[in-house]
């Protein structure tokens, strides 16, 4: 079942269209991966998803409900929610109180949302940093901070921009088996990501944009094998 | 454990010991400063939960101020409504004011919503001076008896010496200092802090931006209200510059950003900081303590100059205060201690 549905939306701003009847499905428990050039319109797109822009055209549907108009806080509290590509650390908080304002979204009760952020903590492998501030953290625990945070709201769909950018590979590989981990509990995930192997290892299927337009969409090897996505990449190959 | 064992047995002392102040002080001069010390905090203490805690910089808090004091004193001396009265009238419409800046304010983020939390409060200040038939305009209003606080036909208190003041203030202290608290240990402090250090990331975690704004300017200007009305009581007499002007706004925010934004303690220190400064700038207790201690004499020329001019120069020597804060303990001196506090506990492991 398809949990969410992108149904030909735009985004203009003011002539440049960032982008263009974009359609695809995300079905409940997989990880759909979306790739695409520089300024293909990935971060455009999550934005349209997750309220932060209303789609000049088209329908986001959400678990069955249009979600176009609706602020960022309401569709966090439908369960969709996104990290950042430049992390956003609530810089002058603790860790754990950083993973706290995402749980208070479902509780009232300070002692029920530590609790709750605790367990993400423990998710993401930084109990050890529960009482750090989190402006003072490495980047690669500032995007991990980023996925607590964003568990901690108890969502349906996570979305991911760019969680890997930045990160070395052996911090790379720790996120990768996060994800795996993530979709063990059978939540569903979408994912940008610019590192090719990554990507192709954790998808279920593709979506692959250039220039804001839907360029193709498919299993990994699908996508890997078509030419226009390698052309789109790497430019027409010579005669 | 012991720790917050020895913090509370601490407050209580010092609570305990400040309720009996009034028996053993008789000096109205030092009961006056202890006034001007509690209202500081309170004032301090409002602003801190919109400006501390939410991030949101209003340089308007005149305007919350000016409008309880204002509404007091008007009903008190139009239609004779008593004080404790009128000021929860003042509250009502400082909660209606506040809506309506908020709603207009917050759509701006920064340094847009300074500039118009500047505009909205000037607004009311000259709106003070040119509705005269209700304001008394630039000549303000003047309460010259206050009526006895009476439960039935019973006398509880009057308000001939500065006792009664003196425990309203205190209790406004405590009010506000209670609020932080609360604010600080449930979810409304968690929001808030999260819209001042990231206004989209709170966004994207389901919290109403608009909604926790609104719901942090409206709690601070409840409580300055409260501060603005003890004000107007206290003095007996409010013009548009002395509670509506752009300085009080000014001195509201200083309190805070000197002694420490977005902590509990951070408005107390500023207060205690701020208060005795500018009266000993004001009443030349510097100069006679520099001629005390033999290092000018007060007939020179230093001496007189010094005589003459300290006393408004009050105003540079904030400047100054300001910008060596900001310079050097840019989290104010609650910062500045809690810096130390790590360092010292980084040291000893």
């Amino acid at each position: 079942m398809a949990i969410l549905e992108i149904k030909n939306v735009s985004k203009f701003f003011g002539g440049l269209a960032a982008n263009s009847d974009v359609s695809f499905d995300v079905h409940e428990g997989m990880i759909m991966g979306l790739i695409g050039p520089n300024g293909a319109g990935k971060t455009t797109l999550f934005n349209c998803i997750t309220g932060y822009y209303p789609p000049s055209k088209g329908e986001v549907i959400f678990n069955g409900r249009k979600m176009n108009g609706l602020d960022p806080d309401k569709v966090c509290m439908l369960g969709m929610v996104r990290t950042w590509q430049k992390v956003r650390p609530l810089a002058k908080l603790s860790v754990v109180d950083n993973v706290m304002v995402g749980a208070l979204a479902r509780t009232g009760s300070l002692k029920v949302a530590r609790e709750m952020a605790m367990e993400q903590l423990k998710v993401v492998r930084m109990e050890h940093r529960t009482n750090f501030l989190a402006g003072g953290l490495p980047i690669g625990e500032r995007k991990k901070l980023e996925v607590a945070r964003a568990l901690a709201t108890q969502p349906k769909i996570l979305l991911l921009d760019e969680v890997m950018g930045g990160l070395n590979p052996a911090e790379s590989e720790e996120i990768i088996q996060l994800i795996l981990d993530i979709k063990q509990r059978g939540l569903t995930q979408m994912v940008i990501e610019h590192d090719m192997k990554a990507i192709m290892r954790i998808s279920d299927r593709i979506v692959v944009l250039t220039s804001g337009e839907k360029l193709t969409e498919g299993s990994p090897q699908e996508v890997v094998s078509n030419p226009d996505v390698i052309s789109a990449y790497l430019g027409e190959p010579h005669a | 454990m012991n720790n917050s064992i020895l913090k509370s047995a601490l407050i209580a002392l010092l609570l305990a010991g400040l309720l009996i102040v009034p028996r053993f002080v008789e000096s109205p001069y030092a009961l006056h400063m202890m006034i001007l010390l509690f209202m500081s905090v309170a004032q301090g203490q409002s602003w801190n939960i919109l400006g501390g805690y939410a991030g949101q910089h209003s340089v308007g808090h005149a305007a919350y101020f000016g409008v309880g004091a204002y509404t007091t004193m008007m009903l008190m001396h139009s239609k004779g409504v008593v004080p404790w009265v009128g000021v929860w009238a003042g509250v009502a419409a400082v909660i209606v004011v506040a809506l309506i800046i908020g709603s207009i304010c917050f759509r701006l983020r920064g340094p847009y919503f300074v500039l118009a939390s500047i505009a909205v409060a000037e607004i009311m200040r000259l709106s003070a001076i040119n509705l005269t038939p209700l304001t008394n305009g630039a000549e303000g209003i003047l309460a010259t008896e206050i009526p006895a606080f009476k439960i039935g036909a019973t006398v509880i208190t009057d308000f001939v010496t500065k006792v009664p003041f003196y425990y309203i203030g205190l209790f406004l202290v405590l009010l506000t200092l209670g609020v932080t608290y609360w604010v600080q240990h449930s979810k409304l402090g968690y929001f808030f802090q999260a819209i001042r250090e990231d206004q989209d990331a709170a966004h994207s975690l389901g919290i109403n931006i608009a909604l926790y704004k609104n719901i942090g300017l409206v709690i601070s200007a409840v409580l300055t209200s409260l501060a603005g009305s003890f004000y107007g009581i206290y003095v007996g007499f409010v013009d548009p510059p002395t509670v509506l002007g752009l300085d009080v706004s000014v001195q509201i925010m200083l309190i805070c950003i000197i002694g420490g934004m977005g902590t509990i303690w951070g408005p107390v220190l500023g207060s205690l900081i701020l208060v005795p400064l500018s009266e000993a700038l004001r009443s030349n207790m510097i100069t006679d303590l520099l001629v005390k201690i033999g290092m000018v004499n007060a007939d020179s020329k230093i001496g007189l100059f010094l005589k003459e001019n300290l006393s408004h120069a009050h105003v540079l020597l904030y400047g100054i205060l300001v910008v060596l804060v900001i310079l050097f303990m840019p989290d104010g001196l609650m910062g500045f201690v809690k810096k130390l506090a790590l360092r010292r506990k980084r040291e000893a492991v």
